[in-house]
């Protein structure tokens, strides 16, 4: 078999495989075989790492049933496609009427407004499990009307509560609370009807939110300025082409990096605990927060950007005659400015993310306004949050991306 | 006037840079180290500004000891040697004035040049070294944006700036081509002529013919030659680059 120099050879004039000359396989004589220790070592990890997955499942109670039983999810996930951000103003019409209670009466207890709404309770007096009917109208379509009784004490005991047809009217019929709930004696029935009034405009949740989400951003400003004005000077003393000539600065770099490596390794939610505890609830604790967290982590990140400069431009400096100082001034700092710009921007875009959660342990922040509303079951007004919290961190990612790409 | 005595360096690892290397550079010579990579030509040059500490031997410049300088007195004899290096060593992203005017730092008292002040007088050096090298349209450009040839002009402007004794170049032409090599060399060749010491390594052999008064060539961290360059002849060639070594000519 030969194949002429110079040209390409055609393929079917190439050796078919090896075999043609060894008579084996090139797939046989590439073939490659672990030993038995290591194939049995495989296996080992093999069976640990299914031992590891099959405990951490029982140990973290995962329970997939309860997924499936999905009420609150379903609530929730309507509230996430329904957040509260326009509203319209609510006008409340309330309406009176005396009422008896502990004697199955006769008659109708009729009330009325001027501005024509009426509202009638059959009969006019009842006792614990009468049936009684209702009949409105004139209200606003698809109202929420309330029905109450007036103790005359200041106390008032919810009945029922009413939504309107769409033509402004119900009629429906209620069976009369026991004695404990409304006791024998004279009352006065209350009826409260909510209805929309006028235009749509932005809801209150929505400016609350807005003002709250303001003030996330600033706090994690005001986090990241003060981490930076700390963590640059030590980030110095932590880089080691800088450090690393003498053992006294060997041992400035590694108490630095400690340092870093100490703040750094305490979340900022724990570290926002520990500030409420000194400074109180509030705005200020959260900025304390992000500044302790960001010193390690910012240091960090500007060391690192200093121990990557070309050393050739401070080998230069240095061999003029520059002292340390010049030579970091005139030879480190034009080399870093850069990333060190990207990192810091890089790093407030993470702080705003932080700071969305501090509210959680009181630090401030929107997080602050998402818990109460969780904890409130007002999922809409929580939905519009969240939404607030997705649309800046996103924004703040891009943006921060696009500074850094044009920096870098 | 340059005197080396017994300079020897030791890498940590029990590596040789330099094996006992004796010199004298008597002021006004072009003297060209040659020798393969790792032979020690980096290591001697930066011995004499201490870049590199050397492990003993003593070295002396005009009669001060360079080896035996405290930090302070160190830097003071930096400044009257400047040196250039094959990747030009510039600050990058800062402009070709501040990149001269660092030349210059030995002399400003440190306060002033936190404050990025240089006084009238230095900017006025900068100015005629900048001129000198050809660069004047280019003074406010970043020094990245320079050709190679260029840059290595700014790393001779600034190593004018000061005002230096002698002049120390490590392969200052290994990262250029032929041309613009023949163009750095010769603004080196020129401030020797004014009367300046040039200590510069070359890798190209013609280069050292053109430009050498005197050549020497280490091997292994030992001097293996010391002469003319008209001195080294096949033999000498193959002596201190190996028996495999083929003489390329640049032009």
């Amino acid at each position: 078999m030969s194949t002429s120099v110079g040209t390409p050879a055609p393929a079917s004039r190439l050796p078919r495989s090896v075999d043609d000359v060894t008579g084996r396989s090139a797939r046989a004589i590439l073939a490659h075989r672990d030993s038995p220790a290591r194939q049995f070592a495989r296996l080992v990890l093999l069976g640990v790492s299914i031992v590891v997955l099959v405990g951490g499942w029982r140990v973290t109670d995962i329970d997939l049933a309860k997924l499936a039983n999905a009420q609150n999810a379903g609530r929730i996930l309507t509230a996430l496609v329904q957040p509260d951000v326009v509203a319209r103003d609510i006008t409340q019409t309330e309406m009176r009427t005396p009422y008896t209670v502990g004697v199955t009466g006769t008659g109708e207890a009729v009330a009325t407004t001027p501005t024509g709404q009426r509202l009638r309770v059959l009969p006019a007096a009842a006792k614990a499990g009468d049936s009684v009917e209702l009949v409105g109208s004139g209200f606003e379509p698809n109202a929420d009307a309330q029905l109450r009784l007036d103790t005359g004490t200041g106390r008032t005991i919810l009945l029922s509560r009413i939504p309107t047809d769409n033509r402004g009217g119900f009629d429906v019929e209620i069976e009369w609370p026991s004695a404990n709930t409304a006791p024998a004696g004279d009352y006065t029935l209350q009826m409260l009807v909510n209805a929309p009034s006028g235009g749509l405009h932005i809801s209150d949740t929505l400016v609350t939110g807005l003002a709250r989400m303001g003030e996330t951003i600033l706090l994690a400003l005001m986090g990241t300025v003060f981490g930076v004005l700390f963590s640059v000077p030590f980030s110095f003393l932590g880089a080691r082409n800088l450090m690393g000539a003498s053992p006294v600065g060997l041992i400035i770099y590694s108490a630095t990096r400690t340092f870093f490596t100490i703040t750094r390794s305490i979340e900022v939610l724990i570290v926002g605990l520990i500030m409420v505890v000194i400074v109180g609830i509030g705005s200020f604790a959260g900025v304390l927060a992000i500044v302790v967290h960001s010193i390690g982590s910012l240091g960090k990140l500007y060391s690192e950007a200093i121990e990557s400069i070309e050393p050739g431009p401070v080998e230069a400096i240095t061999a003029t005659g520059a002292n340390r100082v010049q030579t970091v001034l005139f030879s480190v700092i034009p080399q870093v400015i850069p990333e060190f710009l990207a990192v810091t921007i890089f790093w407030w875009d993470h702080n705003v993310r932080m700071s969305t959660v501090l509210g959680l342990v009181g630090g401030g922040g929107i997080g602050y306004l998402l818990i109460q509303y969780i904890q409130l079951l007002q999922y809409n007004q929580s939905a519009t949050v969240l939404w607030m919290i997705v649309a800046v961190v996103t924004a703040m990612d891009y943006a921060s991306a696009a500074i850094r790409a044009r920096l870098v | 006037m340059l005197v080396i005595e017994h300079l020897v360096k030791d890498y940590p690892g029990n590596v040789r840079g330099l094996d006992d290397v004796s010199l004298t550079v008597p002021d006004g010579e072009f003297l060209v180290l040659i020798g393969l990579s790792g032979s020690g030509k980096s290591t001697l040059l930066r011995c004499i500004n201490r870049l590199i500490e050397p492990t003993s031997g003593r070295i002396m410049l005009d009669n001060v000891d360079i080896t035996a300088a405290s930090a302070a007195d160190l830097r003071k004899i930096r400044r009257s040697i400047g040196m250039i290096f094959q990747q030009f060593n510039l600050v990058r992203r800062s402009s070709v004035l501040t990149n001269v005017l660092t030349g210059r730092l030995g002399y400003v008292s440190p306060w002033q040049s936190v404050l990025n002040h240089f006084g009238e007088d230095d900017y006025r050096r900068a100015l005629i070294n900048i001129d000198r090298v050809g660069l004047r349209e280019r003074v406010h450009q970043r020094a990245d944006r320079l050709s190679g040839g260029q840059q290595q002009r700014v790393g001779i402007a600034r190593a004018l700036m000061q005002e230096p004794r002698i002049m120390l170049a490590d392969e200052p032409v290994a990262s250029l081509d032929p041309a613009t090599s023949h163009s750095v060399l010769k603004y080196l060749q020129q401030i020797n002529r004014e009367g300046m010491t040039v200590i510069c390594s070359l890798h190209f052999l013609s280069l050292a013919r053109t430009y050498g008064t005197r050549v020497i060539a280490l091997k292994g961290g030992k001097l293996m030659f010391d002469g003319l360059p008209s001195e080294i002849d096949e033999q000498r060639f193959k002596d201190i680059y190996g028996e495999e070594a083929v003489e390329v000519e640049i032009r």
